[in-house]
Formats: structure tokens, sequence, C-alpha cells
């Protein structure tokens, strides 16, 4: 067989395997969203009529105290992600180690991914409000009770770790997904020769799963930085002051509860940016380490 | 997989669009799915039917946290409803463009003023909506409080929350400002007492400085009386609908700032700690001994300007508001009616008498339903701020200030 | 050996003391939701931690007879069954090109699809709105399940392609050197090699789908899905239950409408899928 007609088979098949999808992304996404970067230069208030006002969204965006401070918290939650990567990995491997009752560890972890994310934040509603259960437990051991959703820090610790509680099932569960091409021959080859976990860990597991691994580094970034909007809501409205309003709250507020969609679209836009931007640094040193 | 799309090809031809033959009228709600209000919409679209035939009524309940979303959304555009249920103040009025004017329907309601926009009435009010104080008559008995006698002057109510805390079983008044709600419900109930009438139209037009005497005054108060052990802890952390008045049906807390329709009104209350034991004030305010029930309209239907059927959906809006079918939602929910017509006797309870009592006294506009969005949402940031200690009353008031002369720029 | 193998099962059985722990947390929401979903509303708010003395399936018996709920449970199962299907289909096609053809333009592809992966969605309601209306899919189920594709598609393809990446590229062409066309080595090798990812991705595209409130407002706005029928109700009502899992937890009662403030709640789409 020629090398030339494999290669254009190649790519016949992948252009016909790629077109209905990038046909549909394009009609549901991305000409909306190139439709709601235009909105970001206009004064559109929800009503039909807008007018062009150039870049003076994106120079009330930059001077919103509260914009900033959202930036803020979105680098304090993004502080966390090696947290949201380890854990799920680590109890994936432990799991695919064969640890006792791994298999119903499994499927119990994944129960709070099935709830949604109201339910999810009137649980924790109860349990984290000043007279709520985790305060009366502290107390019942002689500890004082914290205010865990009106306090700036604790708040914003709290929704992260509750997202977190409510998220991790789905990165073990993805994790076992990627565990499962793991050669298993290598895997018991290198028992026999007395290659402890660590070792094995480092040689064989790790760099199979290297792809797995940036999928949800970024995956779990979007999903932080456009996933806990219902937590936010629920749990602590964006407050108290601003200590808990991330961008993608700030948005919500600004686009059904002010009427400025224009506005709303500007922060967008920089919202995306700075997604994209983490995104490409998370898939750019996944790559570097691979061609270590 | 081939199944699969043979399957989907077929939902794709089951699920053609069926388009209808007769006329229809569009609604959108967040009410018409709730067992308390059945009632109402069956009754409103019986007599619009019958008095129109031919014509279908199509109530859409929407879900409240998005229903701005979704009316921003499709109001532009020839999809959006024919009649939309909006609440009064700055929701209505700042979708005034998009609206039909209802001017020459709008005699016999009250509280069409918080429907109007400029000259423009743009919606006929459903209920009335305002703010009472609530108290616990056992809660006031087991205080040594006279329960008969609710406080009338900033100073008895002082004294009030000091017999609460010199007895330090329940805290004087249940708070809830997660969303800063408590903050709005607490500068409205005083600002109606110490506002002047200039004041109050000041504030209605944005001109109002955050600065002036009175603002200070709501501030300085706000946080004396957090910092006087008036509310529970864990203010900023409780959401005031429904936690802070769970709080208070629990008998947990002497006094709320509740509300007159829909929910944390009498009926409610009543329904948890017995008539006998349910109580109602205005609240007072300090320096003045002026009491003012803080009152404006509820809800409200308004007519989409776009709609392809704008006179018949006009037409509709006279018939949900009429007095006929108002009775029916303020009997079975609670609600006090906006249409004067209403025969209200079916309601009673010795509370309700009380607030419609109130009612025909001196009433004032609430302050903050009149805010710009913008200022609204940052009053509800600087209240909680306020309270947790994390900033001053000038700080505060600086920044309000700021924000207001912002919107008013814009 | 022996003894490494020893310690290491040792280890293991330490390891699983927390790992229970954590499960344990997993599992007290249910027990939470169905002690008080069989409670009266007032018994919930009177005691809301104590265990249900007097249970009532009452409100499960009222929320199915309100409000057509079998129906908007027909339209459930169909839209969500529809866009699954359609999602591992495309996804698994898609991520078997991107991880092992080469072909011009991939690294673009790639890129693009990252991208589409990050639109927040709240931006794009208006424009998407008048697209679907634009297209005449308004109010049907098509239009859902076309919708819902085009919105968890950049998750799953990109989830495919890094499971597909993990697996060694002489499976592709040894399968090549014995004859095999792309699309039987898709079907006979890289469908049946990605189970695991294809269980998982279905898993989460069905709890995506099935949890989505926010896409499903939009387009169908007559009919509905039974999440949104969920949440309508407890947008307007105040909770007899509270909290529990989907599809179970109803609210009766008027509530809102109190201030021009708005609250009750519902998630934008789903956790993890922008």
């Amino acid at each position: 067989m020629a090398r030339r007609t494999i290669g254009q088979a190649e790519r016949r098949f992948a252009a016909l395997v790629l077109l209905p999808a990038a046909l549909l992304l394009l009609v549901f996404r991305i000409v909306p969203l190139l439709w709601g970067f235009a909105l970001s230069f206009t004064n559109a208030n929800g009503l039909g009529s807008a007018d062009w006002v150039g870049l003076a969204n994106y120079q009330a965006v930059v001077a919103d105290e509260a914009f900033q401070d959202a930036l803020v918290n979105t680098v304090l939650v993004l502080s966390t992600l090696p947290v949201w990567i380890m854990l799920p990995m680590l109890l994936a491997l432990l799991i695919h180690q064969g640890v006792p009752g791994g298999r119903i560890f499994r499927a119990v972890y994944f129960l709070p991914a099935v709830l949604s994310s109201v339910i999810v934040g009137s649980i924790f509603n109860v349990v984290l409000r000043f007279d709520g259960s985790l305060n009366a437990a502290l107390k019942a051991v002689g500890l004082h009770p914290v205010d865990w959703l009106g306090n700036g820090w604790t708040a914003l610790l709290s929704l992260v770790t509750v997202y977190l509680w409510s998220t991790f099932g789905m990165s073990v569960l993805i994790f076992m997904a990627g565990l499962s091409t793991i050669n298993q021959e290598m895997l018991e080859a290198a028992k026999l020769d007395g290659a402890r976990f660590w070792a094995r860990l480092r040689f064989i597991v790790i760099p199979t799963l290297r792809p797995i691994i940036e999928f949800v580094a970024v995956v779990t970034t979007i999903g932080l930085l456009t996933g806990m909007f219902g937590l936010i809501y629920v749990l602590t409205a964006g407050g108290p002051g601003t200590a808990t309003t991330l961008p993608e709250f700030l948005i919500w507020l600004e686009q059904g509860k002010l009427n400025r969609p224009g506005y709303a679209a500007a922060i967008s836009a920089v919202l995306f940016v700075l997604m994209a931007g983490v995104a490409w640094a998370q898939v750019r040193i996944m790559s570097r380490n691979a061609d270590l | 997989m081939g199944r699969i799309a043979g399957w989907l090809i077929g939902t794709a031809l089951a699920a053609a669009p069926t388009l209808s033959m007769a006329q229809e009228l569009t609604v959108w709600d967040w009410k018409s799915g709730d067992p308390a209000a059945a009632n109402y919409f069956a009754a409103v679209k019986t007599a619009f039917e019958a008095a129109h035939p031919g014509v279908t009524v199509n109530f859409v309940m929407q879900p409240h946290d998005q229903y701005y979303t979704l009316l921003g959304t499709a109001l532009g555009s020839s999809s959006g409803p024919d009649v939309m249920l909006l609440h009064g103040g700055s929701q209505a009025t700042s979708r005034a463009e998009a609206l039909r004017p209802l001017n020459d329907m709008a005699e016999g309601f009250a509280g069409v003023a918080d429907f109007t926009a400029g000259d423009k009435t743009i919606a006929l009010p459903l209920t009335i909506q305002g703010f009472v104080v609530y108290y616990n008559k056992a809660l006031y008995e087991a205080a040594g409080l006279d329960p008969s006698k609710p406080p009338q002057t900033w100073d008895e109510l002082k004294a009030v929350c000091d017999a609460f805390k010199a007895q330090g079983t329940v805290p004087c008044f249940a708070m809830g400002n997660k969303e800063g709600f408590g903050g709005d419900f607490f500068l409205s109930s005083l600002a109606a007492d110490l506002f002047t009438p200039e004041e109050q139209a000041q504030m209605a037009t944005g001109d109002l400085p955050w600065t002036s005497p009175h603002m200070r005054t709501i501030a300085e108060t706000w946080v004396q009386t957090s910092q006087d052990g008036w509310y529970p802890e864990g203010a900023n952390a409780t959401a005031k609908f429904m936690d802070e008045y769970e709080m208070f049906m629990r008998g947990e807390a002497a006094n709320t700032i509740g509300l007159l329709s829909d929910v944390a009104h009498w009926k409610q209350f009543e329904e948890f700690l017995g008539p006998e034991n349910v109580g109602v004030y205005v609240h007072p305010a300090p320096g003045t001994s002026d009491l003012r029930l803080p009152v404006s309209g509820g809800i409200g239907y308004a007519v989409n300007a776009s709609s392809a059927n704008a006179d018949l959906a006009a037409d509709l809006v006279k018939t949900l508001s009429a007095p006929e079918q108002a009775a029916i939602f303020a009997v079975d929910t609670g609600a006090l009616p906006a249409s004067t017509a209403v025969d209200t006797s079916a309601l009673s309870s010795p509370t309700l008498g009380t607030i419609l009592g109130l009612m025909n006294g001196p009433t004032s506009p609430l302050a903050h339903a009149v805010m710009a969005p913008t200022v609204m949402e940052e009053w509800h940031r600087q209240s909680q701020l306020l309270v947790s200690g994390e900033t001053t009353v000038d700080d505060a008031l600086a920044r309000m200030e700021e924000i207001r002369l912002q919107a008013k720029s814009n | 050996m022996a003894a490494a193998g020893k310690r290491e099962r040792r280890s293991l059985w330490i390891a699983a003391i927390p790992m229970a722990l954590l499960a344990l947390s997993c599992v007290y929401p249910i027990y939470f939701a169905v002690n008080n979903a069989l409670k009266t509303s007032k018994g919930y708010i009177l005691d809301r931690f104590g265990l249900v003395t007097d249970p009532t399936v009452q409100n499960f018996a009222d929320a199915w007879g309100r409000a057509r709920f079998s129906e908007y449970f027909v339209n459930s199962v169909l839209v969500t069954a529809g866009a699954v299907g359609l999602l591992l289909l495309l996804s698994s096609l898609v991520g078997f090109a991107l991880a092992m053809l080469r072909f011009p333009g991939r690294r673009f592809v790639f890129v693009a699809i990252l991208a589409a992966l990050m639109i927040p969605i709240q931006v794009v309601l208006v424009p998407f709105y008048r697209t679907v209306e634009g297209l005449g899919l308004l109010n049907t189920r098509v239009g859902l399940v076309l919708a819902y594709t085009a919105f968890f598609l950049p998750f799953s393809i990109y989830l495919m392609t890094a499971f597909y990446r993990g697996l060694p590229r002489e499976l592709l062409e040894a399968a090549r050197m014995d004859g095999a066309r792309f699309l039987e080595v898709w079907w006979h090798v890289m469908l049946p090699l990605g189970r695991p990812a294809l269980l998982t991705l279905g898993i989460l595209n069905t709890l995506y789908c099935w949890n989505d409130v926010l896409i499903s407002l939009l387009v169908l706005q007559d009919r509905r899905t039974l999440m949104v029928g969920i949440a309508a109700l407890r947008g307007s009502t105040r909770p007899t239950c509270r909290s529990s899992p989907p599809g179970s937890c109803w609210r009766r009662r008027p509530s809102s409408s109190s201030t021009s403030s708005s609250r009750g709640a519902s998630s934008a789409a789903s956790p993890w899928a922008p």
C-alpha cells in the first residue's frame, strides 16, 4: 500500500468525521459566542435596542471594584487546583490497587455528583449555617462555633470544599477509566521485579495517565470558573460583601438582575480570555513534561 | 449506533412543531403551578375564554431565579409572551419601553405608582406589598412584656429588645441578610418614618444623597442595633427566605420584619404560632414619633408591546386583575389585593384586621424598591460588611454615594 | 518480595479507613433527603434534623399528580437518550480522529474544541435563543437534543481524545496492515477499547442532560422537561422536603414575589460541562 493513499484516506475519513461535529459546534456555540462578543461593545438593555459604545463596557469592567474582587477570589480558588487533581487520582489509584471495599467506594463517591448543585447547596446550607449541624458538633466537643458562611475567608473556603466534595467522584471515575488503559502485564511484571508502589506509579502509571491528568486539570479549571453558580447562589449569594463573588456570579447578576447584558458580555469575554490562558498554560506544561 | 441514529430521525419527525389554528395568548409568571393559586388561574382562564370564543390562554410558569434572564432573552424577539407578571419597582419600570401602556385601565388600583414609568402605566397591580413587624406574643409574655402593647416609639422598641437581651433566651429580631435583603427591609422600614415627602421624591428619582442626615441615621442604626445584640449571630449566613422566617415560626425569635403578601405574612405565621400568638406593629425609627406603613404595588401584569395580539392581551390583563378574580387570589393566598373593589370580608383574622387598619393610616413608599438596581446591589454588600464590622458607616455611605452618582450618570 | 506485597496489603487496609469515612459522608445526603422528603412541610420547618416520626408519601403523590409531571418525564427520557446517544457516537469518532489520525489542521481543531469548552453559558443565552428560533427549532425536542449535543460535545470529545491518546498508535497501524478501513478500525478496535471511557461519558452526559434547567427552559418553552418542572415549582413555592435527590423534592405553598429580587435557585447546566 502506498503511503500517499494511506494519508489521503486518513484525511478523508478525518474530514468526514469532523464535519457533523464542527457544524453543530459552529451553529450552536461559535456563532452565538461571536454574537455575544459583539454585544459587549453595545449598551444592550435586553429589550431589543442597542447602541455601539466601543470599549466603554470594558473600561467599566476594569474599573469595577466588584469585578476586581471577583478576580482576586478567582485566583484564590484556582490555587486549590492541585488538590482537585491529586486527591481523586490517589483515590482512583487505591481503588485500582484493590483497596478493600474499592468497588463500593467507587460507586458511593459518585453519589454527590448525581445531586444537582441546588440540592447540594441546600444540604450544606443546613450543615454550615451558624445554628447548623457542624457548629452543633463543634460545641459538643467544647470548641467555639464558626460563622462558616458569614466570614469572608471561611465562606470562600467552605464553598470550594463543598464543590470539591460534590465533584471529586467524577474525577475518580475518569481516572479509573484512564487506569484501565494501563498495560496490566507490564504492571504485574514490575510488581514481580519488586518495584514498589511509588516506583510503579512514577514509571508506568503517571506516563500513561498524562493525557487524562491534563484533561482533569483543564476541565476542573473550567468547572471552577463556570460551574459554581448554583452553589454560590444557594450558599452565600456572593457575600458577605464580595467575598464569594466569582466572575460567573457577577455575569448572572448583571444579566438577570441588573439588566445589563452588554456589560455582562464584556465580563464574559474577560473570563473567557482568562480561562483560555490558564488552560493553554496547563496544556503546555503537560506536553513539555511529556518530552522529558 | 445505527439503530440510535434511526431512532433519532424517528423522534425528529414525531416532534415536528404543531401549529395551532386558534388564537393563543401566552402568559409568563412564577405562580401558576402553585396549588394555592390554582383556583385563581382556573377562574381567569374560564372567564376570559368564555368572553372571547376561539382564544386559548396558556399560562407558562418559569423558575423565579431565571425569570428576568429569560424575559430579557425573549422580550426583544417575536416569541416573547403576550402577558407577563412583574414585580413592582425597578424590575417593571426598567422594562417600560418594551411594554404596552395601560393608562386607560389603571383606575381603581392601589400601588399603580410602582408600575409607572414617567407618565406611562405599564402594568396593573394584583397585590399590595409592604413591611410590618410581626411579634410573638407568647415570647413577649415570657420576657415580662405586655403582649397587648407592642412598641409604638423607638425608645419603646429599644426597651423591648433590652428586655429580650436581659432574658437571654431568644434574640429580639430574627435576621437573615445572606442576600442583603435584611438590609433592604430595615432601610425601607426606617425610611418610611424618617423621610420627608421631598426626600421620598428625591429617592424615587435617585437624587437623594447617601450622605444626607436621614440616610446616615439609617446606616448608623443598622450598625448600632447589630452591636447591641438585637439579632442572632450568623445573620450574614442566614437566608431571609425562609431561614429567617422559619426561625420566627419555630418561636426562636421575638420579632421579625415580615411582608403583607405572598409569604412571611400573617397567614403563614398564624398557621405556625396560632392566631392568638401573632401580633403586628409598624416599625418605629429613632428621632421621630411618626409611624408610617411602608407599602407599594406588589406584583402586576404587563403586556408585551410587540405582541401580535396586544389589545387582546390588554383585555386579558383586565380579567387577571378584575375584582372577582383578584378576590380569589387574595382569599386563597392571603395576599392583600391591589384592586380597591375587592371584598376582603372573607379574610378574617385579628392580625389582618390590625393590618387593614394600618393601611388606612399614614403610608409611605418602599424606599429600597425604587433604588437603581446597581445601587440596591451595592447596599446588599455594604449592609453585610456593616454587620460584620468590615467597614465603617462613613466608608459605606461614601461608597453608596459613589455608586448612586454612577447610576445617575448612566 | 512477598514481604513487600504483604506490606502493601496492610497499607491498603489502612487507606481503606479514611476512604470509608469519605464514603460515609457521600451517603449522608441521601439519608437526609429521604428522611425529609417523608416529612410534612410543617414537620420539616419545626425539626430539620430529627428522624421522621410520622412519615408521609403525600409529597410524592402531590407532585406527580400536579402539573403534568408524567409528560415532563417522557420528554426528559426522550431528550436525554437522544442527546447521549448522539454524543457518544460523535465523540468517539472525533476523539479517535484527533488522537490517532494525522491530518492537517489537527492542532487547530483541538484548540477550537478546547475554546468551545470555555464559553460561559450566560453570555450566549440571547444569541443562542435567537439561533434556535431562527432555525425553527424552538419548542421541539429535536432542537433540545441538538442543543444538548452541541453544549456537551466539546467536553465529550476532549475526554475521548485524552483517553485514546493513552493507547498506542500501533493498534491502528496493525489493524490497517490487516487491510481494515478506518470505519472498521473504529468499530472493531476503538469502540471496544473505548468502553471504559464511553461508559463514564455516558453516565456524565446523562446527568448533565437530565439535570439541566437553563438550556431546556430556553428551547422547550411550552413543553417541559422534568427538572424544569421541578425548578419552576421550587421557584414559586416553599419547600416541603427541601433537600433531596433530583426528582423527589417538591415544594408547596406560595412564596417569593416579595421584593424586586429573585430567589429560589436552579443550576445552570451542570457542575462540569460548561
